[in-house]
């Protein structure tokens, strides 16, 4: 096993009578990547980042970032890596830019006015930089915690549910700005429940439930291996056409008069539509049901992965 | 250094722009300063109560109290003959009191004939501090002058003369310490248990935690906040004070000395309480719990002597009787060893606090 930016070994946190918030985990994370813990509320996400940005102890298991012990010497890595916490909110009287310099403060920065503005200018926040944080809507405190987490410039960006209990609008504004961190070069350790997200922005995702890696790999590598295959649709063709398919040797189902063709190797998809278009057919509609995320959480925890629960 | 002093910045803008931590900075004391001190002066129209020891025996001392009670400015009492007068003034707390000699009569007589030796003096004792003492001279002159017009239109047969009493002191000037005390205690306390439970609420303990500002900074950078905005309203409290009011209270460089010290006690003491305080309604709550007793037991509004025993053995074991005693005994008494004493019990409390909060205190989880 390479040597990774993160590396965690048998990592458990145990909270008394009997809550295993991590539950025994171990992964390796990839400089340059945007890297996604992936799970529904109480999967242990916080407590695993918390863990690894020395906020919390673990019970067993070791932690390392940069080769560094976390839960020993995590003071010599506040250079290095940067934080926003999970339903973060700024100072509510103090105006962005006056945040940003006083933080920058707190990690022996100097930092000037305009460099301070620039740095707001970065997470789209200049016309908003002379308004009290308390005035500011939720994607734009949002946008001020990762201004304030990129101060120190940071290698390694841990960015916990940034995009929570925001609307549609302010969450694609966040990815572009996450995906942008990225191009900088900076690692990104993103936890979030929404799929979609996972899906868009993350080079490797981990899976979690009840404190458990349940999955890990690309969003397309998960896709393939954890979803039910792509399924070819051919909606309201009836048990006639079902009969004719399986009789040329293709394995189908029929669900409310649809026939459902999975199609279990991409490289088969071509033949099998070959077959089928010499079928006389009396489909409304021909069509291809990709799998996402959201069917691979499906098919390994067995339930829906728990959307909305919108902090305020 | 730096860290601490961009903490000081950073906080202390966020402070002041919260209306209610300025207010209670700057608006509190001077509101209790001034009602207080309206609620507790004497009003100019009232009659002085004047206690009187006639020691002569003749007709023409009551005729002289006679014209005394027609001046209308005071109500006068009579001290029994036979008393020592100062161990009766003592004994009574008077801040007043007059008194009529032995020979008031026989030396009228005297002046009356061709035997006159100057005027007889009846003795005002009096504590020019008060304002009753101005009164008491007043009535006493006018009783003198309409007399001696009566009896003979040219001698000055009777003058009033003047034996003053240790200066006593006023309420406010008992008060301005206390009050000063009070904004102390309440700002610091309350505002530290507050921000310890909201900093942990909202997560910028957490967020703290992971820059580079150590716990011990953060908590010095309080002390030092609290103690520059204290100290201003300290002055102006007092500027206030002394424009309002006569007041014989004075700023020393050991109360000075004095703020900062209990700001330290009492930034502590809040911290103390923000480590087991979970949200900032509860924080407020304990806050309350602690600081009103403490108000009202350590010789803020009224002087611990004044109170039952047991009390006081309870005023001696809160923080805020040694921090008021200090405050009075180098603003209002001059006492600087006494003062100096109780500076070393708030400092010595103080650390105390400091270090236990400093140890409790965890910006992280378990
Ligand atoms: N301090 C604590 N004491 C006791 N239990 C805790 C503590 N912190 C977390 N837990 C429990 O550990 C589990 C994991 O919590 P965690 O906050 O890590 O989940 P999460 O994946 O971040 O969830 P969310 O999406 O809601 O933020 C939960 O069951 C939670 O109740
Ligand atoms: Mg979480």
């Amino acid at each position: 096993m390479s040597e990774g930016l993160i590396q965690v070994e048998g990592l458990s946190k145990h909270y008394p009578p009997d809550v295993k918030a991590v539950d025994d985990i171990s992964f390796t994370i990839q400089p340059r990547q945007i890297f996604s813990m992936l799970g529904p509320n109480g999967a242990g996400k916080t407590t695993t980042v918390e863990i690894l940005e020395g906020l919390r102890t673990p019970t067993s298991g070791t932690a390392t970032i940069f080769g560094v012990d976390v839960t020993k010497d995590y003071s010599t890595l506040r250079d290095r890596v940067g934080i926003l916490p999970q339903s973060f909110e700024p100072f509510d009287n103090l105006k962005p830019t006056e945040a940003v310099q006083y933080w920058a403060g707190l990690y022996d920065i100097k930092m000037t006015k305009s460099q301070a503005n620039f740095l707001l200018e970065r997470v789209d926040l200049t016309e908003r930089k002379s308004v009290l944080s308390r005035n500011l809507s939720g994607g734009e405190k949002r946008k001020l915690g990762i201004a304030l987490s990129l101060i120190n410039e940071p290698e390694l960006l841990f960015l916990d549910e940034p995009t929570t209990g925001l609307d549609p609008k302010a969450r694609r504004d966040l990815w572009r700005l996450i995906e942008e961190i990225r191009k900088k070069g900076t690692t990104v350790f993103l936890t979030t429940h929404y799929l979609e997200e996972a899906e868009k922005l993350a080079d490797d995702v981990a899976i979690m439930h009840k404190g458990k890696i349940v999955a890990r790999g690309s969003p397309h590598d998960l896709i393939a291996r954890y979803g039910k295959m792509t399924v070819i649709v051919l909606s309201g063709a009836g048990s006639e056409a079902l009969r004719e398919i399986r009789r040329r040797g293709i394995e189908a189902t029929e669900e409310n008069g649809d026939v459902l063709v999975p199609v279990k190797d991409p490289t088969e998809m071509r033949a099998i539509f070959q077959k089928i278009s010499g079928i006389e057919l009396q489909a409304k509609d021909i069509y291809t049901r990709r799998q996402t995320l959201e069917d691979v959480f499906l098919n390994l925890v067995g339930a829906k992965m728990d959307e909305g629960d919108l902090k305020p | 250094m730096s860290r601490i002093l961009a903490d000081i910045m950073g906080f202390g803008r966020q402070y002041l722009r919260s209306k209610v931590g300025a207010f209670f900075t700057f608006g509190f004391p001077i509101l209790l300063i001034v009602l207080f001190g309206l609620i507790f002066s004497p009003s100019g129209t009232q009659k002085v109560s004047l206690p009187v020891q006639n020691l002569d025996g003749s007709s023409f001392s009551v005729a002289y109290l006679n014209e005394l009670n027609n001046t209308t400015l005071v109500n006068i009492r009579m001290i029994p003959a036979d008393a020592n007068i100062t161990n009766y003034i003592n004994d009574n707390s008077l801040s007043l009191a007059l008194q009529i000699p032995v020979n008031f009569g026989s030396k009228i007589v005297d002046g009356l004939g061709s035997n006159y030796s100057g005027p007889v003096l009846v003795t005002i004792y009096g504590d020019k501090s008060q304002s009753t003492f101005g009164t008491a001279v007043a009535a006493v002159q006018a009783a003198s002058v309409s007399f001696n017009y009566k009896l003979s239109q040219t001698l000055p047969l009777v003058a009033p003369g003047v034996q003053g009493l240790k200066e006593g002191y006023q309420f406010l000037d008992y008060f301005l310490p206390g009050v000063v005390g009070i904004t102390v205690m309440t700002n610091a306390l309350f505002s530290m248990s507050a921000i310890c439970a909201e900093y942990r609420q909202r997560g910028f303990f957490k967020l703290l935690a992971t820059t580079k500002l150590r716990k011990y900074e953060w908590l010095i950078s309080k002390f030092v906040f609290f103690s520059i905005i204290l100290i201003l309203s300290l002055l102006t409290t007092f500027a206030v004070a002394s424009a309002v009011f006569d007041t014989h209270s004075t700023i020393t460089l050991l109360s000075l000395v004095m703020i900062p010290a209990g700001a330290f006690l009492f930034v502590s003491l809040g911290m103390l309480l923000g480590v087991a305080i979970k949200d900032p309604e509860s924080g407020n709550a304990v806050a309350n719990a602690i600081s009103f007793p403490m108000m009202f037991l350590s010789g803020t509004f009224f002087p611990l002597d004044a109170m039952p025993d047991f009390l006081q053995v309870v005023a001696r074991a809160m923080p805020l009787t040694y921090f008021n005693n200090g405050l009075r005994d180098t603003m209002v008494y001059g006492n600087t060893g006494g003062s100096l004493i109780n500076l070393l019990v708030v400092v010595v409390i103080g650390v105390i606090f400091f270090l236990l909060a400093s140890r409790l205190m965890s910006w992280k989880e378990r």
